[in-house]
């Protein structure tokens, strides 16, 4: 009788790091140029939109057809528009071949980037027609709106995609520099594309890049050490209260603000690895709720004007405006403006981005990716698992008290309600979003949420309320949408949940608790069950 | 001074003695195996050696040093590595990732080397990598250097788990029943790989169902049953022990074999 074969495993196509690393490029490709498109429509539709929901008049690229003399303004105009409809067809049948595999994507790259290139161009014709005031071809336009409102944005879109389609085969072999090149980029010309709406530059540096630091710090805890944490507004309090302490009337010291982010971000941090520590043989559920009492206590203790110190639930208020240089006195570049904050917050992301980057990659990085897979190997292994862990919380901890740093500057006051349960959900949901353990995702991320909540909500009431009275259904402007935030928030964690459980952009490692249900042990659990 | 004595441990789980007094030595070169029906205690002697489990009684000594209460990282740093009968991989880290994590201990660059990617951690980073390698190579793994621990045929994945206890440099390598789950080619190709482990100056011992296996390498054998030590000796005085044959085959055997 013949021996039984042994099984044999196919090692054919084993799956790879390289291999993760092209899917996790392609997917910022398709980022880039669906953003790319995205802007497109929303510089086209802009001013229509702006027309529609505010009292305020906006100029689309339509006005710029019906009110050219000359018809070159004209011309560019019907280029523009052709090439930004010949771009989002391209993109569509880019979706339709992925999705169908059918028919091949990406085809005519160089003649869509060359279509890029040519509506970027018209755009610049645009710009300069309409800012030679000495030539009046627009007529009764005025030069600022159309070039503010729509020029910038479709400049940007139009940009984006001809680097997309252009160089796309570096695009998709370094995807995450690409990315980080784009994102820099768009990053330094928001001011410039939103000039005239300063209500948005602020949103981005109040809620967008506040968030994306404490994203940035929260995907440490979860995603990098894989620890479950719901209080983590806790730390953004504890820097804000730190910073905000420093540099107001409430103890006479008015430290340079450079300094006291420093101190605000040690203070967070030294709080992380205290309140971490009752948590070291704690995982998932009960870590949980373990954090979600911190996150409750902390502003519980502030609104309790602790050690007398806090203002209780007034807070703490006229916190000194930040200064560009400790040393020269007070060079007051930062004001009512918002771009001074946006620029500097944006230079924290950069450096926090670069920290988060290096350690993903070291020593420390690979030792809580053990942890989190699997504590006790991780031991075995010779990992500490106590200062490991502590360590993410610190440093995760650290990068919110930046945050709050921040935070407290730019309102000039802090109360506890800037700190309740939902800062924490909001920053779990742009981690969970975005994917877990990846920095690229939780940056997306955090953008996405923080635009729905704290842009489109507050907003909705009132352009609802112009488009109500345009319908004549007036009810719609009197329902307040920022109430349902945390309906969005569910319908959000649902979603992705459903659909994409690792996040928008998954982590290289793509291991999510929530979606293997496999949970690492904690060390001190199986010991003290021993 | 042998380079681990285990001397009269004892673990209990509330009423259950899973290990009862249990000593022996690992001398240093030497592949000592330790076998046992399912249940004697073998596992449990090896996390409570590891520091997985604290001991209810008794001491453990590794060159002369007292393991008691000492946490596993620390004993992994003293030159005592490990690994799982039920493979514990980090499955989501490629296979080089593994090993790199072994050399966790040998490194030595510190939080903010890390954070901030200085010279040092560069460079320490660098050697790390080319050493991981290497290993990988000893083990006839390099090729699957990119690939996904948890990607890896069940084979490979036992040896990579050899590879990321090597990473740390240790001088006693302990295995959990290293043949289990592998077809007949494979363990011939273990045992290789062992026997070479200890020309290389390593010494192993292990935990192992495999009585060819056990056989082929092995310079001594601890027998366990019931938690308790019944035998130790050369695989030839073990294959003739009866009480070793009671606890394997039943007492009538074991009978005979005195008999005899």
């Amino acid at each position: 009788m013949p021996d039984i074969a042994e099984p044999q495993v196919a090692v054919d196509l084993p799956e790879t790091a390289t291999q993760t690393r092209r899917v996790e490029s392609a997917a910022v490709f398709w980022l880039l140029v669906a953003g790319g498109a995205l802007l497109l429509l929303m510089g086209w539709l802009l001013p229509w939109f702006v027309e529609q929901t505010a009292s305020g008049i906006g100029h689309s690229p339509m006005d710029v057809i019906v009110s050219s003399p000359t018809g070159v303004g004209w011309l560019a105009v019907w280029v523009m528009g052709v090439c930004m409809l010949a771009l989002i067809a391209g993109l569509g049948y880019d979706v339709y071949a992925v999705m169908s595999r059918r028919v091949e994507p990406f085809r005519f790259a160089r003649i869509r980037a060359g279509l890029a290139v040519l509506g970027a161009a018209c755009v610049l014709l645009i710009l300069i027609l309409v800012s030679s005031r000495t030539e009046l071809i627009f007529g009764n336009l005025t030069p600022n709106a159309l070039v503010d409102n729509a020029v910038w944005i479709m400049l940007t879109g139009f940009l984006l995609i001809a680097f997309a389609y252009g160089a796309r085969s570096w695009v998709v072999s370094h995807g995450g520099l690409a990315f980080a090149a784009v994102a820099f980029a768009i990053g330094g010309l928001f001011p410039l594309m939103f000039h005239q709406a300063p209500g948005f530059v602020v949103w981005g540096a109040q809620s967008a890049g506040i968030y994306i630091l404490l994203a940035l710090g929260l995907n440490v805890v979860v995603g990098f050490a894989g620890l479950l944490d719901l209080g983590y507004a806790a730390f953004f309090a504890i820097g804000a209260y730190t910073t905000a302490s420093m540099a107001s009337a409430t103890h006479g010291l008015h430290w340079p603000f450079w300094i006291i982010i420093f101190i605000g971000a040690a203070a967070a941090g030294l709080f992380g690895a205290i309140l971490g520590f009752p948590t070291l043989r704690l995982r998932g559920d009960y870590l949980a709720i373990v954090t979600l009492g911190f996150g409750e206590i902390v502003p519980d203790m502030a609104q309790n004007n602790l050690f007398g110190d806090t203002g209780g639930p007034n807070g703490i208020s006229g916190v000194d405006t930040p200064s560009l240089l400790p040393g020269l006195g007070r060079v007051d570049i930062f004001g009512s403006d918002p771009r001074p904050y946006f620029y500097a917050i944006l230079v924290v992301i950069v450096l926090v981005v670069l920290l988060m980057r290096n350690v993903e990659r070291s020593r420390l990085g690979r030792a809580w990716v053990a942890i989190r897979e699997d504590e006790v190997a991780a031991s075995a292994t010779g990992i500490n698992t106590v200062t490991t862990k502590l360590l993410a919380f610190a440093i995760g901890a650290a990068v919110s008290g930046f945050a709050g740093a921040f935070f407290g500057a730019m309102l000039s006051s802090v109360t506890p309600d800037n700190f309740q349960f939902a800062v924490s959900v909001t920053a779990l949901t742009t981690v969970v979003l975005g994917g877990i353990g990846n920095i690229t995702g939780v940056i997306v991320g955090a953008i996405l949420v923080s635009f729905v909540i704290f842009w489109v909500l507050p907003e909705l009431q009132g352009w609802m309320g112009t488009v109500g009275s345009n319908v004549g259904v007036t009810q719609l402007g009197t329902i307040q949408y920022s109430d349902y935030k945390f309906i969005v928030y569910g319908l959000i964690l649902i979603g992705i949940m459903l659909l994409r459980p690792s996040g928008l952009l998954p982590s290289r490692a793509r291991k999510v608790e929530l979606e293997t249900g496999a949970e690492s042990e904690p060390l001190a659990a199986v010991q003290e069950r021993a | 001074m042998a380079l681990l004595e285990v001397d009269r441990i004892v673990k209990r789980f509330g009423g259950l003695v899973a290990v009862n007094d249990v000593s022996f030595e690992v001398d240093t070169g030497e592949i000592v195996s330790m076998i046992g029906p399912n249940g004697a205690g073998k596992t449990t002697a090896f996390n409570c050696i590891t520091g997985l489990y604290p001991l209810s009684d008794g001491d453990v000594r590794f060159k002369d040093v007292s393991l008691l209460g000492m946490q596993p990282h620390r004993i992994t740093r003293l030159g005592i590595t490990r690994t799982f009968q039920n493979i514990r991989l980090f499955s989501y880290m490629t296979a080089v990732d593994n090993v790199m994590v072994g050399e966790h201990v040998r490194m030595h660059s510190k939080v903010w080397d890390d954070l901030l990617h200085t010279r040092k951690a560069r460079n320490e980073e660098r050697v790390v990598e080319q050493r991981a390698l290497a290993t990988l190579r000893r083990l006839g793994l390099e090729r699957y250097a990119d690939v996904y621990a948890r990607n890896l045929p069940y084979g490979l994945q036992r040896r990579l788990e050899i590879a990321r206890a090597l990473a740390s440099g240790p001088t006693l390598l302990l295995l959990d029943e290293p043949a289990a789950g592998l077809n007949p080619h494979e363990k011939v190709e273990l045992m290789g790989v062992i026997s070479k482990l200890r020309d290389d100056g390593l010494t192993i011992f292990l935990i192992e169902h495999d009585m060819r296996v056990v056989m082929g390498i092995s310079d001594r054998i601890v027998v366990l049953d019931y938690g308790e030590k019944i035998a130790e000796g050369t695989p030839k005085e073990v294959r003739e022990n009866p009480r070793v044959i009671d606890a394997y085959l039943g007492t009538a055997a074991g009978q005979a074999a005195r008999g005899a």
